[in-house]
């Protein structure tokens, strides 16, 4: 079917509406109306009808940031099986070289937090980069904990694989799952996606320079980077439903997606932020996890 | 009439002033606060006034005053090097009135920018509001010797004025390795308005509209203390239902604060449940001062020699809300302090000795929360605090956390008081004003003159005002405000030492001062 070629463009258009409705989930937590689903839509016209602000110490990769931001993450996106793992076209990808293509983007948004020249850029920049390298071998084991159980690096061939989420080994390689996807979309433990305290950020930091079309793009990206790993966490750690017809697959897609959101908005409503310098201890619990997994997995095919 | 004197003024010559001062201080007598007044056109002279509790006669004060005599420009020697908690009020003294402290440690302009015309002095009487306005030049450069540490690895974080939420203005230089801050220098006072101006020339009615309007969220405490000062100059007694009316808002107005700081800690450390909790008890006592007063914010109640309306009526309406209210902020409390992640991030952080609180003068949650036992309503009480029965509570460690501990335990204490006083206020005895409120009472000659003090322990801290008349009595010579954030500011650098730059705002937030409430 052609249509499995486009699959990732669901991940392009719905994930703002992801972001909204755990926005409003998050708000329905604090006792508050909260903004509607649709908002995120709303942000994202109207910051592109806006006009930007530049800093004049910004060089090229201020520019550039934006768009290798959001098109790594669109490549990315077009690795991983939504609703089929079938894909003739372009081909689902290995799940190693999407973290790899994510990484790109996050260095060049690292860059672009230093290029403006401002102490939040920079702060953001290096704090991202600390957490990263946190978060980086630990979503590597959790990942190869489900490739050394299916005999595949590719998303498509471990997405189709029905049998294997059983094992104890993916409760653990789940759980580190969970705590780098946190990490990863700048959700309270790790970073505050809403905090106006410019001194505390992470992720806005980096972005805090931007306006008008480029932070559009960002922001996108970001959605998009967390609706990928949500859909990522499915396919690997509950794949059933892919290869179904397209209808059923997508009904399906969607709890799975609304599950996910709902956890993270309740994790990020009740629980603070961690000092920065407890990160470590939290990411390295998790890496521990991931750990184990993989040892139990590789233990267990013996 | 009170039946004592109160407030003692002291005259001593100016080569006596600082000795005289060192010796209060370090006997232990707290520094409340220290000002000029030009007062050449009645007895030819600059008078500085440092106001001081009283060691011997608890519950007095003593004023000392010195006359600073014009040898080619205005000068004396400093008491900042001997009495630490000096120090802003001398560098206030000097941009306002032109008076230099010789030997003070810093002397860089407080309240004045860069953009104010230099040798005009806002606070003398021979210049008007429209003098300095018309000099002021935006263009010009603020060049600002900042204080920073330098060195292998020490980064500049230049952060404001301009803040990222919708927060006042003030700009924090921290010098930082990492994430670790080894130097803040704060930088306030984008907000000058010129109210202590203001109030010499609206005459001492319209006053308490300013004094309402310093500080929104002290906006009850700042024109109780007003008033007070004027009655107390004027000799006026107020009628013990208005005394009422006065202790039950000012209390209020400290629940209402106390509850909004405890949730913002929460806003502090990304617990939005926490923060949401906090708000929505702040919204209903909020909505109590509405029903109240008609304003949310508890102005238009206070009048020189009383208050303007009776709101201990409705006792059991207010008693059923009262009631409401405290259940609410105990299950709020219970679900704050069963966050273990949220109350983890508050111990340690932001800790200040108890040294550096006495030695620096802090005032209200930051002295007490450092161990310093130091409330007005017990060491100075006026208005209703001799009836009621109460604690004064304090916390020793001095931490973010004992901070919020404090703000809980005292919340708890304003609605025990809150209930006390709606069962001693008498409802038989109904004036709210008293009868001589617009006359003078009190022969210019009792009391040291035209002159007096107003004193209330507000939420943030004391809050005292000191009111002089002019030769004709119509209008004040001069109208000092203290607010508790201007205490309370210089301590933040001390708290925020050794910890990292990411804490700062929570660190902030604990303190709560206002940024325009200091800044006259």
């Amino acid at each position: 079917m052609i249509f499995n070629n486009f699959q990732f463009l669901i991940i392009v258009l719905l994930s703002p509406l992801v972001q909204g409705i755990i926005k409003k989930l998050k708000a329905l937590g604090q006792g508050r109306v909260g903004a509607g689903i649709f908002q995120p839509y709303l942000d994202l016209i109207r910051l592109f009808r806006k006009g930007m602000v530049i800093s004049k110490t910004a060089s090229r990769v201020f520019h550039a940031a934006p768009f290798v931001v959001f098109l790594s993450t669109l490549a990315a996106c077009a690795l991983v099986p939504v609703i089929s793992a079938n894909a003739e076209v372009f081909g689902l990808g290995d799940v190693i070289a999407l973290f790899y293509t994510l990484a790109l983007g996050r260095f060049f948004l690292v860059l672009a937090g230093l290029d403006a020249g401002t102490a939040f850029g920079g702060e953001g920049s290096s704090r991202e980069a600390m957490v990263a390298i946190l978060v980086e071998p630990m979503i590597m084991l959790a990942v190869f904990t489900a490739a050394v159980a299916g005999h595949s690096t590719s998303a498509a061939q471990l997405a189709s694989n029905p049998h294997i989420y059983s094992s104890p080994a993916y409760v653990l390689a789940f759980c580190a799952f969970y705590v780098a996807l946190i990490a990863e979309t700048g959700r309270i433990p790790v970073d505050n996606p809403d905090t106006h305290l410019e001194l505390t950020m992470i992720h806005e930091g980096m972005v805090l320079e931007y306006s008008g079309g480029y932070l559009a793009l960002l922001e996108w990206a970001h959605w998009m980077k967390q609706m990928l790993l949500f859909t990522l966490a499915a396919d690997l750690f509950f794949p059933f439903g892919i290869g179904m017809d397209p209808v059923r697959a997508f009904v399906l897609y969607s709890v799975k997606m609304a599950v996910l959101g709902a956890a993270l908005a309740l994790t990020e409503t009740s629980r603070a932020k961690l000092r920065i310098f407890q990160l470590p201890s939290l990411l390295g619990g998790a890496f521990v996890l991931a750990l184990l997994s993989i040892i139990s997995v590789i233990a267990l095919q013996r | 009439m009170t039946p004592r004197n109160i407030e003692n003024y002291h005259r001593v010559q100016p080569g006596e002033f600082a000795a005289r001062c060192a010796g209060i201080f370090h006997a232990g007598g707290k520094l409340r606060m220290m000002f000029a007044a030009d007062e050449r056109e009645t007895d030819g002279r600059m008078n500085i006034y440092a106001v001081f509790s009283s060691i011997a006669d608890h519950g007095s004060f003593d004023i000392i005053t010195t006359a600073v005599e014009d040898e080619g420009g205005f000068r004396y020697q400093s008491i900042t090097p001997r009495v630490p908690a000096a120090h802003w009020y001398e560098r206030e003294m000097a941009c306002m009135f032109g008076i230099v402290p010789e030997g003070h440690p810093d002397l860089r302009p407080l309240v004045l920018h860069g953009m104010y015309p230099e040798g005009v002095f806002p606070l003398r009487r021979d210049i008007t509001a429209a003098d300095v306005r018309s000099k002021v030049d935006l263009a010009k450069d603020d060049a600002y010797p900042y204080k920073t540490v330098e060195g292998e690895g020490v980064f500049e974080i230049p952060v404001g004025p301009v803040h990222a939420g919708i927060i006042e203005p003030g700009h924090f230089r921290f010098s930082a390795v990492g994430e670790s801050i080894y130097f803040l220098d704060p930088r306030l006072f984008y907000t000058h308005k010129g109210v202590e101006k203001l109030f010499e020339q609206v005459g001492f009615e319209r006053g308490i509209q300013i004094a309402e309007r310093i500080s929104g969220t002290s906006s009850f405490c700042h024109s109780t203390a007003y008033c007070l000062a004027v009655e107390n100059m004027r000799g006026v007694e107020i009628p013990i239902r208005a005394k009422a009316v006065r202790t039950f808002l000012v209390e209020l107005e400290r629940l209402y604060n106390h509850i909004g700081d405890i949730g913002n800690l929460c806003a502090g450390t990304g617990f939005a449940a926490g923060y949401a909790g906090g708000a929505e008890l702040k919204e209903r006592l909020m909505a109590l001062n509405h029903r109240l007063t008609g304003s949310r914010y508890l102005r238009g109640v206070n009048r020189l020699g009383g208050v303007s309306r009776d709101v201990l009526e409705d006792v059991e309406s207010i008693s059923a809300e009262l009631s409401v209210v405290t259940d609410e902020f105990k299950a709020v409390m219970k679900f704050i302090m069963s966050s273990i992640s949220h109350m983890e991030r508050l111990e340690g952080p932001g800790f200040l000795s108890r040294e550096a609180a006495v030695k620096l003068g802090a005032t209200g949650i930051a002295a007490r929360a450092s161990g310093v036992n130091d409330d007005l309503r017990t060491a100075h009480p006026n208005l209703f605090y001799d009836r009621i029965i109460f604690e004064v509570h304090t916390r020793n460690r001095g931490d973010v956390l004992a901070r919020m501990m404090l703000r809980a335990d005292e919340a708890a204490c304003s609605l025990a008081m809150l209930r006390s006083i709606l069962r001693k206020a008498k409802p038989q005895k109904k004036e709210l004003m008293a009868a001589d409120a617009q006359q003078d009472a009190r022969p210019a000659d009792i009391g040291g003159g035209r002159q007096a003090l107003g004193w209330v322990e507000g939420a943030r801290g004391s809050i005292f005002y000191f009111v002089k008349a002019a030769a004709d009595g119509k209008s004040p010579l001069r109208v000092k405000v203290r607010s508790a954030s201007f205490c309370n500011w210089p301590l933040l650098p001390l708290a925020v030492l050794n910890d990292i730059v990411p804490d700062f705002p929570l660190i902030n937030k604990s303190f709560n001062l206002s940024y325009s409430g200091c800044d006259m």
